[in-house]
Order: C-alpha cells, then sequence, then structure tokens
C-alpha cells in the first residue's frame, strides 16, 4: 500500500513537471507578449523602451531558459507574480481554488446524490425508467452557459427569490448566492450518474445473491440499498473522480455567468491576458486537484472492492 | 434498446436534411442569410421571415439552416478525426503491447486527467498559422475548431478500441490465425479492426455531442466560430449577450443544439445497448 | 492609444419579457414614491463595471478600470474636467506663462526649455493625516525617471530632467522641451514617500510587486481622495470608505463598493435585482444595452448618454497596392452607409465622425462634416481605378482580371464590432467590393497583427486620446511600426504625407491655441484628402444611475466621472 502510494506520488509530480513545461511553450508561443501589448497601449513609448522592457521582464531569453528559471522557483515555492492581479500567484490561486472547491464541491454531491437517487428510480420503479432517461439525456445536452442565463431569468429576474449573481457582500446570506451556480453546475453531470446507477442496479438486480435475497424475503427498496448499491458504487466513484476535472474546467462558464471569482475564470483571464505565471500555477493546480481525485477514488476502490489489486 | 438507437437517427437525420435544405429554404423565402437589413431588426415572426430575424435583420430560420451545417460539420469531422485517432492509438497500443502500449495509454490518461476547457481555451486562442493552417483557408475557422477538439476527443476511443482489440487478440480463432502465417496485417485488418467498430461507434456518437457543446461553449467565450459564418454556438452565444431584451433569440438556436446533443446521446446509448 | 476591448453594440425592441418587466417596475417605484423622502446620505452605493483593476498603483499600467476606481480614492495634480478644459485637483493654480507659473527658459544644453512652479493645496494629506508635501512629488518623480521601475509614460519623465524643492508643499519642475500642454503633467502625481520610498529603494527593479498599493492595499497612508480602499477581493469587488482625513465637501455615501461583472447580461440582471445601484458608463455596458436596459427600467435608472473620446475607425494597409489608390480608399468610405448603421444600430445616439478630431475638441474644424453615402460617385471611382467589370459574383475586377477583394480584420468576440463589420461587409457587397471578415482574439489581433501590421487590408478598432491630443504616434511616418524600431509606433495604415509630418511636430510647439486652429483645421483636410483610415464615429458611452443619484458629470475622456464624487448627491 505504501509503495503504491509513493508511486502514485511519483508518477503525479512527474506529470505535472511535464505538463508545466508543455503548458509554458504553448501559453509562451501565443502572439502578443505583455511588451507588444504595452506598446499598443502607449503611443509614446520608444523603440529602445520596449527593448529594455522586454529585458527587465526577461522575455529576450528563450522559453526554455526561461521556463527553467520558472521550475526551479516553482520547487522553491515561488510561483511568480500575477501580471494581472499585481500580487504574488499563489495569493491570487488561493482563495479562487477556496471558491471553486465550493462550487464544485456541492456541484458534486447534488449531482451525485440526485443522479443516484433517478437511477434507484428509474430501476425499482420501472414505469418511471423512461421519463428519467429523457432527463437525463435533456440535462446533458443544454449547454451550461444557456442553462446559466436561463436560472437567473427564471429564478432571479422572474421570481426574485435568489440573487442573479456575485458575490455575498457583507451581511448576505453566503447560501443565496451559491444556489444558482451549483444548480447550473450540477444538472450537466447528473444524468451521467442517473445512468450509469441504473446500469449497475440492472446489472447486480439479476445476479443470484439477489436472487437469493429476494427469495428469502427482502423487499425491493432494501435490496436495493443494502445488496445492489454497494456494488453499484465502485463505477459511480470512477465517474466522479474524472468528473471533477470537467466540473473544475466547466467552472469557468459557471463563474463567468454568473460573476463569481474563481479558478475557470481566473485561467480564462490570465490566459487571454497574458499573465504567464498565473496561467501556468492555475493550470497545474487544477490538474493536480483532478490527479488526487483520481487517486483517492482508486484508493478508496480499492477499501470498497478489495478483489482490485494495487 | 433499438427504440432509442432510431429515435437518435431520426433526430440526427432530421438536422442533417435541415442543413441539406438550406440553398433550396433560401431560394424559397429569396433572401440571403449573410445581407443583413438594418431596416428589418428583431422582426417577429412572419411568411417572410418564419422564425423571424435577428440583430441584424437576418432572417433567422435560414442562418439555423447553414448553421446546422457548421455545428453538424464541426461535430461530425471532430467525431471522425477522433475515432481515426482513437482507434489508431488503441490499435497499436493494444498490438504492440509492453512499452508502446504503457506509453500511449500514460498519454491517454494524462490528458484526460487535464481540465480540457481552459486547455481548450489556449489552443483555441493560439495561431495556428505558426503550424501551417492557412487563416485563408474556405473554411479554416471549422479547421482550427476541429483540430483544437481532436486533441482533447480522441483518448476515449483510444481506451475502448484498446480494450476491445486485446480480447480479440486474445481469441482462439485469432490466435490460430496469427500461428498458420497470416499476415499481422491481414489479421489486424480482417479480425480485429472489425470487432472495433462497435466500441467505437459508441465512442464517436458522443464525440459528436461533446464537439457541438464545446463548440458552443467556445463561443461563448468569443473563442468559437467568428461570424459572418453563422454556427448554432455563436447564434447562441450573441443571443445570450441580448437576451434580456430579445429572449427568444436564443430559443431557436439552443433547441437546435439541444436536440443534436440528445440525439447522438441516444444513439451512442442505442449502439451501447445492442 | 489604441485600447484593447472595445464595445458598440445597437440597439433594439422591447421584447414582451422586459415589457412584464417594467411595468413590475414601474408598480414598485409608484410604491417607493408613496414613502417619505430619502435622507441626504445613503449608507451604501454598488457599482458595477466590467473589469477588474489589475493594480492600484497610479503609475503602473494604465488601465480603465484602476483609474475608475482611483478616482475615488487619491487624485492627480491636474485633469482634464468635463468641460475638456485642464484643472488643478491637488495644485494651487495650474500653471501658465500668463500667471507667470510657467516660465521659458533655456536648458543648460542650450535647447528651449520650460520652469514650471507647482504649488499643492493647504489641505491636501493622506488619508493617515500627514499633509501631501514636495518630498512626495520627488518621490514619485525619482522613481519615475529610474527605468527599471516600470512607470508608464517614459518620455514625460526623460523630458521633466530636474526637480527642485522650494518649501514643503512647493517644487519647481524643469522640461527640456515646450509644449502646449505643459501644465497637463503626464501621470506625475504624489505618491506617499513615506510608506513607499523604504520600498522602491529596496529593490527598485521589484517595486512594482512590493508597492503598498497592491500589498497592502488598505493603508490609508496611501489615499489621497475623498474615499480611501477598504477591501479587495481580487477579480470581483473593491470596497471604498470615506476618507476622514479629506479637507473637501463630506461626499454623500458612507460605502461605496465597485463590484466587477464582466458578463453583459450578468451586470444587466444584477442591475435589474438590484444588486447593482449604477452601472459605469466608463466601464459598462454597450451603447444598445445601456439604451435597452433604461427603456426596461426606465423608473429605477437614469440614462446618460456621454459623447467619448474613443475614436472607432478602420485602418487601411496603404502598402496594399489596391488600398495605395486614394480613389479606391475613398470609394470604400462612399459606399458605406455609416449614418444609416448609426440611426438604427444607436439610435443616432453615437454620431457618424468626419475624421479623428471630435467635434467637442477645441481642434475641431466645425466647417467639416462626415463623407455622405454616394455610391454612384463611389462606382465612378472605382471605374476610374480600374475596377469596372463586375465578374459573375457581381464583385469588380481590373483589367487584369483581379477581384477588388479585401482582408476586413477587428478584434473577435466583440459582438458590437462584428455586427457592425458584417454591415459594412453586406453594403460593399452591393458596391461591387468584397471584404473577407476574418476575426481574432484582442490579444493577438492588437498584441501581433496591428502592431507588426500583419493585416492586409482593412483593421477595425478604436483609438482613446485626450482633448486636444496630438495624433503623432498614429499618423507621423516616423512612427509606422518595423523590426528596426522594434515595433513601436501605432501609425498602421503606413500613412507617409511630408505635410501630415510637419504639422504633427509644429502643433506641440505652438503655444498660443490660435495659431494652432489653423494647423489643426489642415491635419483635418490632409485625412479627409488621403483617406487612410476610414472614419465611423466617437464612441458615447451609456452611464446608467439610480433615480435617486443626481451631481455626477461624465467626462467622455479618460478622466472618470469618479473624480468628482464629492458632487455626487442624493436626491
Amino acid at each position: 500500500m505504501a509503495g503504491a502510494l509513493i508511486r502514485r506520488a511519483g508518477q503525479i509530480l512527474a506529470a505535472l513537471a511535464v505538463l508545466s513545461f508543455a503548458a509554458y511553450v504553448a501559453i509562451g508561443l501565443m502572439p502578443g507578449d505583455p511588451i507588444d501589448l504595452a506598446i499598443v497601449g502607449d503611443p509614446r513609448m520608444t523603440a529602445l523602451d520596449a527593448e529594455r522592457l522586454r529585458a527587465l521582464h526577461g522575455l529576450d531569453r528563450p522559453i526554455v531558459a526561461r521556463w527553467w528559471d520558472w521550475f526551479l522557483r516553482a520547487l522553491s515555492g515561488d510561483f511568480g507574480h500575477s501580471r494581472l492581479y499585481a500580487r504574488p500567484v499563489a495569493t491570487v490561486l488561493i482563495p479562487a481554488l477556496g471558491g471553486t472547491l465550493v462550487l464544485v464541491g456541492m456541484a458534486l454531491l447534488i449531482a451525485v446524490g440526485g443522479g443516484v437517487a433517478l437511477g434507484l428510480l428509474a430501476a425499482l420503479r420501472p414505469r418511471t425508467a423512461p421519463g428519467v432517461e429523457a432527463l437525463s439525456v435533456l440535462a446533458q445536452a443544454v449547454p451550461a452557459f444557456w442553462l446559466g442565463i436561463l436560472l437567473i431569468i427564471g429564478f432571479a429576474l422572474g421570481l426574485g427569490w435568489l440573487p442573479a449573481g456575485g458575490v455575498p457582500d457583507q451581511g448576505d446570506a453566503a447560501w443565496r448566492f451559491l444556489v444558482l451556480p451549483v444548480a447550473t453546475l450540477a444538472i450537466a453531470n447528473l444524468a451521467a450518474y442517473a445512468r450509469h446507477t441504473t446500469a449497475a442496479m440492472a446489472g447486480v438486480l439479476g445476479q443470484p445473491f439477489i436472487v437469493t435475497a429476494r427469495a428469502r424475503g427482502a423487499g425491493g427498496a432494501r435490496i436495493a440499498l443494502t445488496h445492489a448499491l454497494p456494488n453499484a458504487a465502485v463505477p459511480i466513484l470512477q465517474v466522479a473522480a474524472l468528473d471533477i476535472g470537467a466540473l473544475m474546467g466547466g467552472a469557468l462558464v459557471t463563474e463567468t455567468v454568473f460573476a463569481r471569482p474563481g479558478m475557470g475564470r481566473l485561467l480564462y483571464e490570465a490566459v487571454m491576458g497574458n499573465d504567464h505565471p498565473l496561467a501556468l500555477a492555475a493550470v497545474l493546480l487544477v490538474a493536480l486537484a483532478t490527479m488526487l481525485a483520481t487517486a483517492a477514488a482508486d484508493a478508496a476502490q480499492r477499501v470498497i472492492d478489495p478483489r482490485i489489486g494495487g | 434498446m433499438n427504440g432509442r438507437l432510431w429515435a437518435g437517427l431520426v433526430l440526427l437525420g432530421g438536422l442533417g436534411l435541415l442543413a441539406l435544405a438550406a440553398p433550396w429554404a433560401e431560394h424559397l423565402l429569396g433572401h440571403d442569410p449573410y445581407q443583413p437589413d438594418l431596416f428589418a431588426r428583431y422582426e417577429a415572426a412572419s411568411a417572410t421571415h418564419p422564425l423571424g430575424t435577428d440583430e441584424l435583420g437576418r432572417d433567422v430560420l435560414l442562418r439555423l439552416l447553414r448553421g446546422a451545417r457548421v455545428s453538424l460539420a464541426v461535430g461530425l469531422a471532430t467525431a471522425l478525426a477522433a475515432a481515426a485517432i482513437g482507434t489508431a492509438v488503441g490499435l497499436l497500443a493494444a498490438w504492440r503491447g509492453g512499452v508502446v502500449d504503457a506509453g500511449l495509454m500514460r498519454l491517454a490518461d494524462g490528458l484526460l486527467a487535464l481540465p480540457a476547457l481552459p486547455l481548450l481555451v489556449v489552443l483555441a486562442a493560439a495561431d495556428l498559422s505558426a503550424i501551417g493552417l492557412s487563416p485563408d483557408l474556405a473554411g479554416g475557422d471549422v479547421i482550427r475548431i476541429v483540430a483544437v477538439l481532436a486533441i482533447f476527443g480522441w483518448m476515449g476511443v483510444a481506451r475502448l478500441a484498446r480494450a476491445a482489440a486485446l480480447s480479440t487478440l486474445a481469441l482462439p480463432y485469432v490466435r490460430a490465425a496469427r500461428a498458420l502465417g497470416a499476415s499481422e496485417a491481414r489479421v489486424l485488418a480482417r479480425h480485429v479492426l472489425p470487432a472495433l467498430a462497435s466500441p467505437v461507434a459508441v465512442a464517436t456518437a458522443l464525440t459528436v455531442a461533446g464537439a457541438i457543446l464545446a463548440e458552443s461553449t467556445l463561443s461563448f467565450l468569443g473563442l468559437g466560430i467568428r461570424p459572418p459564418l453563422p454556427s448554432w454556438g455563436n447564434m447562441l452565444a450573441n443571443a445570450q449577450e441580448m437576451v434580456l431584451e430579445a429572449p427568444w433569440q436564443a430559443v431557436w438556436p439552443g433547441a437546435c443544439i439541444v436536440a443534436a446533443v440528445a440525439g447522438a446521446g441516444l444513439v451512442a446509448d442505442g449502439l451501447r445497448g445492442r | 492609444m489604441a485600447e484593447l476591448a472595445g464595445w458598440v453594440k445597437p440597439a433594439a425592441r422591447t421584447s414582451p419579457l422586459a415589457r412584464g418587466r417594467v411595468l413590475g417596475v414601474a408598480l414598485v417605484a409608484t410604491l417607493v414614491a408613496a414613502l417619505p423622502a430619502a435622507a441626504q446620505t445613503r449608507p451604501q452605493l454598488t457599482i458595477g463595471i466590467t473589469q477588474y483593476p489589475a493594480t492600484l498603483h497610479p503609475n503602473i499600467e494604465q488601465m480603465a478600470a484602476k483609474s475608475y476606481v482611483l478616482g475615488f480614492a487619491r487624485r492627480p495634480l491636474t485633469t482634464y474636467d468635463a468641460d475638456w478644459r485642464l484643472a488643478c485637483l491637488l495644485c494651487e493654480t495650474l500653471p501658465s506663462l500668463e500667471n507667470g507659473l510657467a516660465v521659458r527658459e533655456t536648458t543648460p544644453d542650450g535647447k528651449d526649455g520650460l520652469r514650471l512652479t507647482i504649488r499643492l493645496r493647504a489641505d491636501a494629506r493622506w488619508g493617515d493625516g500627514t499633509p501631501i508635501s514636495s518630498e512626495d512629488l520627488r518621490f514619485a518623480w525619482d522613481a519615475g525617471r529610474a527605468f527599471e521601475t516600470g512607470f508608464g509614460n517614459a518620455e514625460f519623465y526623460r523630458s521633466a530632467y530636474e526637480l527642485i524643492i522650494v518649501d514643503d508643499r512647493t517644487i519647481m519642475l524643469r522640461f527640456d522641451r515646450v509644449t502646449f500642454d505643459f501644465a497637463s503633467m503626464g501621470d506625475f502625481q504624489p505618491l506617499p514617500a513615506r510608506i513607499e520610498r523604504p520600498r522602491w529603494e529596496a529593490d527598485r527593479a521589484a517595486y512594482r510587486t512590493r508597492t503598498a498599493y497592491d500589498t497592502e492595499s488598505t493603508n490609508p497612508g496611501l489615499w489621497s481622495g475623498p474615499y480611501r480602499v477598504t477591501a479587495t477581493t481580487p477579480g470581483s469587488s473593491v470596497a471604498l470608505a470615506r476618507n476622514d482625513a479629506w479637507g473637501g465637501p463630506r461626499p454623500a455615501f458612507d460605502r461605496i463598493l465597485v463590484r466587477t461583472i464582466e458578463s453583459t447580461p450578468s451586470l444587466e440582471a444584477q442591475a435589474m435585482t438590484g444588486q447593482v445601484d449604477m452601472i459605469a458608463g466608463e466601464l459598462g455596458l454597450p451603447l444598445d444595452q445601456g439604451i435597452a436596459l433604461a427603456r426596461r427600467a426606465g423608473a429605477r435608472f437614469r440614462l446618460h448618454v456621454q459623447p467619448g473620446l474613443i475614436y472607432e475607425h478602420i485602418d487601411l494597409n496603404l502598402d496594399n497596392p489596391v488600398l495605395a489608390d486614394v480613389r479606391v480608399r475613398r470609394a470604400l468610405l462612399l459606399a458605406s452607409d455609416r449614418a444609416t448603421i448609426a440611426q438604427r444600430l444607436y439610435e443616432d445616439r453615437q454620431p457618424v465622425a468626419s475624421g479623428p478630431t471630435h467635434p467637442l475638441d477645441p481642434g475641431f474644424d466645425n466647417t467639416r462634416s462626415p463623407a455622405p453615402f454616394d455610391p454612384a460617385e463611389a462606382a465612378r471611382l472605382l471605374d476610374d481605378a480600374g475596377f469596372s467589370a463586375r465578374g459573375p459574383d457581381g464583385i469588380r475586377r481590373n483589367a487584369a482580371g483581379e477581384r477588388l477583394s479585401f482582408e476586413f480584420m477587428t478584434t473577435a468576440g466583440n459582438r458590437g464590432r462584428e455586427q457592425v463589420q458584417q454591415v459594412l461587409q453586406g453594403q460593399w457587397r452591393a458596391a461591387g467590393i468584397e471584404v473577407r471578415i476574418r476575426n481574432e482574439p484582442p490579444r493577438v489581433f492588437f498584441g501581433e497583427t496591428m502592431s507588426r501590421r500583419r493585416f492586409t487590408g482593412l483593421a477595425q478598432y478604436a483609438w482613446i486620446s485626450a482633448p486636444e491630443n496630438v495624433p503623432r504616434s498614429t499618423f507621423h511616418s516616423d512612427e509606422i511600426p518595423r523590426a528596426a524600431r522594434n515595433w513601436s509606433g501605432q501609425n498602421y495604415p503606413g500613412f507617409r504625407d511630408a505635410e501630415m509630418d510637419a504639422l504633427l511636430e509644429r502643433l506641440p510647439i505652438t503655444l498660443d491655441p490660435a495659431e494652432r486652429r489653423p494647423l489643426w483645421s489642415r491635419l483635418q483636410a490632409i485625412l479627409a484628402e488621403q483617406v487612410p483610415v476610414l472614419p465611423l464615429w466617437h464612441r458615447a458611452d451609456a452611464h446608467l444611475w439610480p433615480a435617486w443619484l443626481d451631481g455626477v458629470r461624465p467626462t467622455g475622456h479618460l478622466a472618470p466621472s469618479t473624480l468628482w464624487v464629492e458632487q455626487w448627491r442624493v436626491r
């Protein structure tokens, strides 16, 4: 077990190092460096000024050398200074990560909870199955930004129940600001869990031990919860782990529509605004979160189902 | 189970027919979906404009039909590209095994673990003329989007293809064929590839759905198909900015996207259940 | 100055849904009106803007969001006011040759020079109570002159070669050249030396990452305006509270919250739910969306449309052999029906421009009017230019069979620009001119395509300028970007005209406004004859104020309305 953990940690670190290089080069090769943009912004900048500025920011050096510098400093915990937010990258990222984790975590909980409930419903009450399936096909097909705007129109403008987005100010109830974004993010993902639950339940319900249990007189709901569901947990866990990355990326859209600061928007703005240190650290952080989630899901799977070897 | 397949195919086929009908509809209605008319902005539905007009006075129906061509093309092309790459990778990994297999699957796992959307943003904002894609190329924008989406779309196909190829290669008759001296190429082409068709088809259908959604999201972020070429994604993203003023503008492209994505999803379900 | 994110958007009709909302809001407004009149002050004003200020340091990076927020919390020495006249904010008297605070002299190396005397107001103090002093000006000057500090406007600090402290609140500044706008003093303004100098001296190159403006923004000692910053949430909001050390009139609000909401439908939604009291015109909704919102929620908001100094235009690449022909350039202008676009998309709130000089600018030649829509004349010009035959696709061709076709670029994702672009495409197609639209994200468009002159035909974007700004960087032949000049300069069309060069050199050093007027007229005449740039319009800002707020005076130029926040009053 310990060996497997160490191996896994090593893999994750190696992947991060490789990814950091690829991302650095990809971002660095995008046209328009900060100095080009500075020239556009200041008409009176002279050729000499531009050259000195490039040297000052180290932009006159080859990209590989710049990445290596960054890498060495990153190893010592210094991820550089964000140009867009004028503060150290870590101090920008940590609050944003917090905001996104709350959003993604709640969305995931609701998606899994709601999805499993719907899936169970469809498996145990076959008459509801077509309805559940139609719902999940639709939920997966709606573009998130559209759904978000529809929710704003319905619940914030129309009914006036909830704020139209933004972050709570002093004295506001924080949960009210979370409802719509969490719902937007959860709805698209709910469908996958419903399907997996239905499929896993269908598979499990036909197996001999269930038939035996049923023959012993156990009720449908009891069978579902005590026997079938634990077996369905493994695939659901796997999907959830893979979803974390997608959710953190998908948070970009939700955060934009609801004007919430968070990782998704930060990453987008860093890329579009030429903030290399911030973009790089944000990509790595999201990747790290995803990989950790996958590793945790694998570990949990081993606990639930000891047959799977490490 | 096949009900789903049929429902999906009917949905997609219907949208495909609409896309093909674009020139005919233009002829019938007698106007050009690209020609703005500032005196006919935001018109309600009428005989001349069955679905009304957009913010520049262009016919919404005709633009939806033209958009269908672009959006479905993006979906299909991305799915085919992803299927081709994925099948090739999966097959290669299963056939060669060992280090090649480990390396390719690590790469696929790694890419799967990445947050796709932000990286799509990086790629979509990049200047692809640097790698020889001329921006002037007809449909250059479609190619750009397809390339970007395919880079992140092949891993699922590759995993499924590899699994199917591995199990086929282990079948007794395939082993017998190999033992009897059939060439490797023949074994792969005659025995393994056909076995991949079903899982690859499922993954391809899912990629169509994913690509159409992803294009709309990129459009929302200002990085999708660029005007004047209409796509459902950029029509929806555009309507979304004026949604409080002209809400019905967002209804049609949104409905088309939902229909296409749901259709592709149903096809995938149907194929899987077969 | 070219801008990095623009917005020009059209108007639209009221939707059924929106009509329902208007009724609802009207009802609420009636109920509110029945209540007793509100007090003179309000606890809080919440303002929505569409950008987050990258830094709060007054001299590092120029961006509209920063200048908007800083308008509440720090005062520059001078600024252009709402009447586009230069005025003192922190200084006592605006230096001029007449009042003797500006004196012509000769520099040590024999050039024409100028000496300005600047006296700070007696009541000017930082938020911690310390008076603003000459030392604060000296620090700003020291830091600005050291290149590694990374302040913008390097040209100003090069020219201001000596600073002499006269007394605690008086300095003299010597310049090695004499320009008519000497009193504007660029971005030069006091910085709290007590807090900032040690940080700067410890490591000059790292100052921009260590300045207290960003590391401890809530330190009252940094702020000199009616408000001071009390909290920042990166990417989301800046909160300000009354600055007790402020010597001027007491402002009306205890607290001001500036919220960043980038997506405009979300901004509108938050305005309609009352989460945002007002939408800043400087950084708010596109004009068409602003007009539409005011129509839907007229009882809650007052719309003010402020004509501005943001010049939306289309650059023509004069190195393109076809565009090198002035007849083709004129034909492009005459074949575009800009007046109809302005009327239909902006309800005539943003009239067509005749050139870069704004009608409110002192340099504007009011005998000029925008070029008319004249397709017949355009056709004649194109015939003359050799593009007389029309192909089967309706596009004109010349004798060699070349089609009259150009690439037309702008910033991708800017809905307003893309709309105008598509309308122009349709109008030009009718005249037999094809334009192929190819847009790029702003960072690529400005950072590479424009600055390296990689566009081949037409490019639409905006220039932001100050009142009576001499457009040297955009029209002087020395300012054509090229590798040898490190791609500096903004003459993207590649315009070369000896008379224009001479005018651009003479204008800044002509101190008498009356003498400048004919020069300005001639400049506008040359641009109208040569058409290196197709004028569209000067952008107008849509300010949406709550119905109960009075006294906001937008300027239309770079100085934000927040610089006069102490005059904002609750009705």
